[in-house]
């Protein structure tokens, strides 16, 4: 498998470089060498054979590896079939030179970063996907907001950038080494170790959305060219590599504060995502909302698995980890996949707000389904992949009688109280929607909607998330496996009992079952409709739809997304400082009024806002050393070289 | 319009004469008829309106020429302010000086062809397509609900068409005139006792109200007054018809709070006064009771029978109603709803408990008092709350006023002859009779040649009152919707003749 | 609540038998008008109606149709010798021509109540009902409002009110049927399933009433819809549309056995 690995990184490697000459063949490369990559992270993860290649010490700062182990190979698996299948979805339209190199940049730099055994070079690789992220955002210069919006993500990530400079640093002062393998089985790592883990969480938490730092992520995909939004969607994913790989393999086990943080910081996320993802217009921004939410989905999965670890119980933390991988998977496959088709929406109608929409499925019909099939995995409906993953998520958050801090206990039961409510909400925000692009009557006339034709990248991301949660019990088979060595044991023995039926890794605590639920509800659907078919066979008669008897134009009395997500809106307008002003309209006849409604994100205004004030006030009073006069900065190089001289030999005492 | 009460001023023609010319013309009691011309009719309404009259009629007439006329109910007198339209077809509107004109010259403007100018929004009411919503609240957020004109429940049509923005309302526009049957037209020709058929029948639930202004303009065209034992009867008859509809409006507020035991107990009470009012005179409606003259049948009950079924009836009225106002869970729903002030139904001249409910004090029983009210005391029930409660509670006072006026109808008015009806000449005359139906002040003017019934024209408290329903939703929000409309009571078959 | 209950018991039961026992009227209801002496009627009599409901054949044979009387009381006034008010409640008919005084009912209430019990009982405990007013004066809409007090409970009888008329079995229309109203009503007919009956209510929904003789309206339910019953009456009493219904539900049941 070395070789194939080792094909796969050059011909990403390639894929890089060859938009300049032709885009479309870069794409192809491009997915050829993800396909490679997927097919290495398949079989490493299910242990069949292994693949390293050593890179020597040519990168700087001890030897490196590329090495795709089980837990690197599911993530490898992951991100070499999502990212195969968008680069496919990317021939749609004419593919730009800019945006390709950077798709690929980004592929390469991710792949990097889930195969490395090194800080150094993961840090390289990070900071590679921080810049391709940006520079995708800006691509588009000449539409309003995105230079802006690259900016912010940008920042945001940066800081996260730093944050893992600064714990590899740190860790680096303690061992001596860079290499993942010394600092997880150092010795007495002491505080450094909690202070690592924070630094390592903020890092990591601003690319995957994590509160605070969550007002980076949409805008960075609402900004993305159309499609290419799918690829920051796989950028994503990194981070949770990171967390994994780094967090939970390498420092852990650690105290047990770092699952509650982590369960307290996932539940709000999760929380704070669904509910700006049901208020706002755009698309992109509801999916990016979106994704924040599965981040702390996902979190709080990982959290119980923290706390597992902790606490030495590898059965809970195997609940946790599973179930925190299972919902990755799941959105790893669903959101580029909703991306997709909402870039094949907005290219179609030439606009991404969800207001002017209404009535496309009709005329998108293979939008309309890749689409729906997202939307309901992403809303955990069953017996599709999310309901599978949220199930997971729920029974290991269910678990909390099994420890004995009461502390612990009561963040496990509120995360799972909120994981309730986001479920809830989530449902709301993806029928709004999925409701207001497709469904119903268009609200603003739409001409020349054309669908592209069928694309084998799309079709291939629609028909695993149609499958996602039938194939569970394979899936969880080879997960078992890939994190074998990561938990201690293989959890998909005791997850599986009877066939197909699952159950939260403690045997007999509930079971479901999604492949029976696959098999039998279209099964007795089928057979109702048979049934009444063959045996009543009723006469069908069509009736207009019954509106008080009046028969009006249909989008003039639909309800719009807004007003359909509206009573979150009023019941939360505190949270989302809700404001609705009625203007009357001068010179109208007869008199009309104006309705407008504006909502401030909350982060924004009590959080983004005072912190950027606050920042500008400092930078202006530092700007004050900035004189500009050569005799100033003369001054200050000698008084740095004396304090220098002084302090150099009191140090060295 | 704020209404001032200023000094009394004797006399509107004084008031009106010198700056606009206003010339008095005979008029018949309670009546003060006044003849200025078309393009002045605005500045005298608004000069009335100034010193506290409110609006209660404008439609065009015959007699003595074709002329618009309106009507203004100041210090205790009807005056009638008369314009020829000597061919003309255009005249100053009155909905610059007072928003209660504003759907009235609508409906004039489609139905006669008189063109008010000045008028902000002469958009065609008269006859609505059901299908042509125009928006008034625009942006792609809001929505349009058509409610009507078939509606959620066993009620007439009308038409609602509701602005939304999910749940709240933005704005609401109504669209009356659905069952629109020119039973105007239908009294031409007609003799007086088939005409009083057509009265009864243009609002069912009000139809002794509306015989009785019928009748009543018959009567004083031709000078007549009618028995005493005739006006005795009416008045028993009229406050049953109150009452029957106030309770009807407890059961309607009930049902939509689901309150199922408010709902039977107050269908019980009412049952139980319409089959006294059949036991009284072989229709549950009241009809075949009020004739041109005096009364078309004698009672089928004696006055202590009456009394008997109305003691019992108040006993379990007392009783329920307490409960009623008891259940916070439907008390609730109707505090604060559909609130209005003083100065819109001022605007807007509003009557009848809507307006009493508001602190309004306006019945014509007691402004204007005919029949055997002249002669038979009672109190004008009035609340301030303005909202539906303020209406629920306005209407539970007037069923206690009206067991008394009926209490007082059968001690005191005892002595009369046997005469059910005065013979009426075959003459001829003009005009106006009015009545308090439970919805509010009710005006019929009627003119009558030789003995057959000419030109009718009806002034409807249900349509009086529909600009207030619209303006009443103030914040509130859709499931709000059917507590403000019941407590409102209006029917639209009597605003839509 | 308790003294809700408390209220209610006291109260006891006040619903009527009917239809297993007769209801009867108290003394001098108008329920409908019956012709005592149908020969040798002047000319003039027929103008003694407002609706003209008082036909006067050449041969002097005075008939009075049912659809067309409003109940007034004029005729009974003015010749009480051959008009006279009869205090009943049943008036309802399957055919129009049943509502014209002194032709022969077809279908009586005792032979569908035998009829009934042979017949398939899919449909007996469960009729739903669609009003819609095409243009009443309001009194008919208080009486089929009066059909759910616990008088009548019409609920105890299989009956109930939907407002969808995607459920319902029974459009109940009172109303001559203005212009506006006609398409609204034309609609809610189609978006009903089969089998479904319409059931004209009051004699405006009959004929048109006193409104016939303006054009602003069809002239009754049968202009616009196949009627199957026709209650008459001005309006007519709960127990009257109770009739009617119940007969309508005999069409009911014959629809949806053929």
């Amino acid at each position: 498998m070395n070789a194939v690995y080792t094909a796969a990184m050059l011909v990403l490697a390639v894929a890089v470089l060859l938009p300049r000459i032709d885009a479309r063949v870069a794409l192809i490369v491009n997915a050829v060498g993800a396909a490679l990559l997927a097919v290495v992270g398949f079989a490493t993860a299910a242990h069949w054979t292994t693949a390293s290649i050593n890179l020597g010490t040519w990168l700087g700062f001890g030897n490196s590896t590329l090495r795709s182990d089980g837990l690197a190979g599911i993530f490898l698996a992951l991100v070499g079939t999502t990212g195969a299948a968008v680069s496919i979805a990317l021939l749609e339209r004419r593919p730009r030179p800019l945006a390709t190199t950077l798709h690929a940049l980004i592929l390469l730099a991710v792949a990097t970063v889930i195969g490395i055994d090194q800080a150094f070079v993961f840090l390289l690789a990070w900071e590679t996907i921080t810049v391709s992220l940006y520079l995708l955002a800006a691509c588009d210069r000449e539409r309003p907001g995105t230079l802006l919006a690259a900016y912010f993500g940008g920042s945001l990530s940066k800081i996260g950038g730093a944050c893992l400079l600064a714990a590899f640093a740190l860790l680096y002062g303690e061992t001596g080494s860079f290499a993942f393998h010394a600092w997880a089985t150092a010795g007495n790592l002491g505080a450094t170790r909690s202070v690592a883990f924070v630094l390592l969480l903020i890092g990591f938490g601003s690319k995957i959305g994590l509160i605070p730092t969550q007002a980076g992520l949409p805008p960075l995909y609402s900004a993305a060219p159309a499609a290419t939004a799918a690829t920051v969607a796989i950028a994503f994913n990194a981070g949770f590599y990171g967390l994994w790989r780094l967090c939970f393999d390498t420092l852990g086990p650690g105290p047990t504060w770092w699952g509650e943080v982590v369960l307290v910081l996932g539940a709000i996320s999760a929380l704070v995502g669904i509910l700006y993802a049901v208020a706002i217009d755009e698309i992109p921004r509801i999916l990016g909302f979106s994704s924040v939410e599965q981040g702390g989905i996902i979190l709080l999965g990982f959290g119980v698995a923290l706390l597992g670890q902790s606490v030495h119980r590898p059965t809970l933390a195997a609940a946790g980890l599973l179930a925190a991988t299972l919902q990755l998977i799941m959105h790893g496959i669903a959101k580029p996949l909703a991306f997709l088709a909402a870039a094949r929406v907005g290219a179609a109608t030439g606009t991404g707000e969800l207001r002017p929409l209404g009535g496309l499925a009709p005329q998108m019909p293979r939008t309309a389904i890749a689409f729906g099939l997202a939307v309901l995995s992403l809303a955990a409906m069953p017996p599709f992949g999310g309901f599978v993953s949220e199930w997971f998520t729920f029974e290991a958050l269910l678990q909390s009688f099994r420890l004995d801090s009461t502390i612990a206990r009561l963040i496990m039961a509120l995360a799972a109280a909120v994981l309730a409510l986001t479920a809830g909400i989530g449902l709301l925000a993806f029928a709004k929607l999925y409701g207001g692009i497709f469904l119903g009557r268009a609200r603003t006339l739409l001409t020349g909607v054309r669908e592209p034709r069928a694309n084998l990248g799309v079709a291939g991301l629609t028909g695993l998330a149609l499958v996602l949660g039938a194939i569970a019990p394979w899936e969880i088979r080879w997960l078992g496996r890939g994190l074998h060595e990561s938990l201690g044991f293989d959890p998909a023995g005791s997850t599986i009992s009877f066939p197909l039926v699952l159950g939260p890794v403690y045997k007999h605590f509930s079971v479901l079952s999604p492949t029976w639920l696959a098999i039998g509800i279209p099964t007795f659907m089928l057979a109702a409709a048979l049934l009444v078919r063959l045996l009543l066979r009723p006469p069908v008669r069509r009736a207009p739809v019954w509106l008080s008897g009046t028969a009006p134009d249909i989008a003039l009395v639909q309800y719009t997304p807004d007003s359909y997500a509206n009573p979150i809106r009023v019941v939360l307008s505190s949270l989302y400082r809700f404001r609705r002003t009625l203007e009357p309209i001068p010179g109208s006849e007869p008199q009309q009024q104006l309705l407008e409604t504006e909502i401030t994100p909350a982060f924004e205004a009590y959080l983004y806002r005072p912190l950027a004030h606050a920042g500008l006030r400092l930078s202006d009073l530092t700007r004050r050393l900035q004189s500009g006069r050569l005799g100033t900065y003369l001054l200050y190089i000698l008084v740095v070289l004396i304090a220098a001289l002084a302090l150099i030999p009191a140090l060295n005492h | 319009m704020r209404a001032e009460r200023l000094q009394a001023v004797r006399d509107p023609g004084e008031l009106l004469g010198p700056q606009l010319a206003a010339v008095v013309e005979d008029s018949p009691q309670d009546e003060r008829r006044l003849r200025v011309q078309l393009g002045r009719l605005d500045r005298a309404v608004e000069a009335l309106l100034s010193r506290g009259g409110r609006l209660a009629a404008l439609f065009p007439v015959t007699v003595p020429d074709p002329s618009l006329l309106a009507a203004v109910a100041f210090q205790g007198e009807l005056v009638v302010l008369r314009a020829p339209l000597e061919g003309a077809h255009e005249y100053p509107a009155l909905s610059r000086a007072t928003a209660a004109a504003l759907l009235p010259e609508r409906e004039l403007h489609d139905r006669y062809g008189l063109v008010p100018t000045g008028h902000p929004d002469l958009e065609p009411i008269a006859s609505p397509d059901p299908d042509s919503l125009t928006r008034r609240v625009v942006g792609e957020q809001s929505f349009v609900i058509p409610y009507g004109p078939i509606r959620s429940g066993v009620f007439e049509s009308i038409q609602y068409v509701i602005e939304t923005g999910g749940e709240d309302v933005l704005a609401l526009q109504v669209r009356p005139f659905f069952k629109h049957r020119r039973l105007e037209q239908r009294f031409g020709g007609l003799g007086f006792d088939h005409a009083v058929q057509v009265a009864e029948r243009v609002a069912a639930i009000a139809g002794v109200a509306h015989a009785t202004a019928f009748c009543q303009a018959v009567e004083r065209a031709l000078a007549v007054e009618p028995t005493r034992r005739a006006q005795r009867w009416r008045v028993v008859h009229a406050e049953l018809e109150r009452i029957a509809n106030h309770l009807d409006v407890a059961v309607k507020l009930a049902e939509d709070a689901a309150l199922s035991v408010g709902v039977a107990r107050f269908a019980i009470l009412k049952e139980q006064i319409q089959r006294l009012r059949a036991r009284l005179c072989g229709s549950r409606f009241g009809r075949g009771v009020v004739a041109p003259g005096g009364l078309a049948a004698a009672p089928l009950l004696e006055p202590e029978t009456v009394l008997e079924a109305l003691d019992q009836f108040e006993r379990q009225l007392r009783r329920d109603r307490r409960l009623l106002l008891g259940t916070a869970s439907f008390t609730d729903r109707l505090i604060g709803s559909g609130t209005l002030d003083r100065a819109t139904i001022d605007d807007y001249a509003g009557v009848g408990p809507v307006a009493r409910a508001c602190g309004v004090a306006v019945d014509a029983r007691f402004e204007r008092p005919y029949g055997a009210y002249v002669r038979v005391g009672g109190r004008i029930a009035t609340v301030d709350d303005g909202d539906a409660m303020g209406r629920l509670r306005v209407r539970f006072l007037e069923i206690g006023e009206s067991l008394h006026i009926i209490r007082q109808a059968f001690e005191r008015l005892d002595k009369y002859g046997p005469e059910l009806r005065a013979d009426l000449p075959a003459g001829s005359g003009a005009a106006f009779g009015w009545a308090e139906a439970p919805m509010g002040e009710l005006l019929y003017w009627v003119e009558v040649e030789e003995g057959r019934i000419g030109t009718v024209r009806i002034s409807s408290p249900s349509l009086r009152d529909w600009p207030l329903f619209a303006a009443s939703f103030r914040g509130d929000v859709l499931t709000d919707f059917s507590f403000i409309e019941h407590s409102f009571g209006l029917t639209p078959a009597g605003a839509d003749r | 609540m308790i003294e809700w209950i408390a209220r209610g018991l006291r109260t006891g039961i006040v619903t009527t038998r009917y239809p297993k026992r007769s209801e009867r009227a108290s003394a001098g209801f108008r329920g409908r008008i019956n012709v005592l002496q149908a020969e040798h009627g002047r000319a003039q009599l027929a103008e003694v109606c407002p609706t003209g409901a008082i036909r006067v054949a050449d041969d002097g044979r005075v008939s009075l149709d049912r659809g067309r009387c409003i109940l007034c009381g004029l005729c009974v006034a003015a010749d009480p010798d051959r008009f006279a008010f009869a205090a009943e409640y049943e008036t309802a008919t399957r055919r129009r021509a049943s509502l014209i005084a002194g032709e022969p009912e077809t279908t009586t209430l005792e032979e569908l109540r035998t009829t009934l019990g042979q017949r398939s009982r899919t449909l007996r405990r469960s009729i739903h009902i669609r009003h819609v007013d095409a243009g009443s004066d309001g009194g008919e809409e208080w009486e089929i409002q009066a059909l759910s007090n616990p008088y009548y409970d019409m609920q105890r009888l299989g009956f109930f009110f939907t407002l969808s008329p995607r459920h319902a079995d029974i459009l109940l229309v009172t109303g001559a049927v203005t212009e506006p109203m006609r398409a609204p009503l034309l609609r809610t007919w189609e978006t009903m399933p089969e089998p479904k009956a319409v059931v004209a209510a009051g004699t405006d929904a009959c004929t048109g009433g006193l409104a016939s003789l303006t054009d602003a309206t069809a002239g009754g339910v049968d202009a616009v819809l196949p009627v199957d019953v026709y209650i008459p009456g001005s309006p007519p009493s709960p127990i009257a549309l109770l009739h009617g219904l119940l007969l309508a539900t005999g069409v009911l049941v014959y629809a949806a056995a053929a």
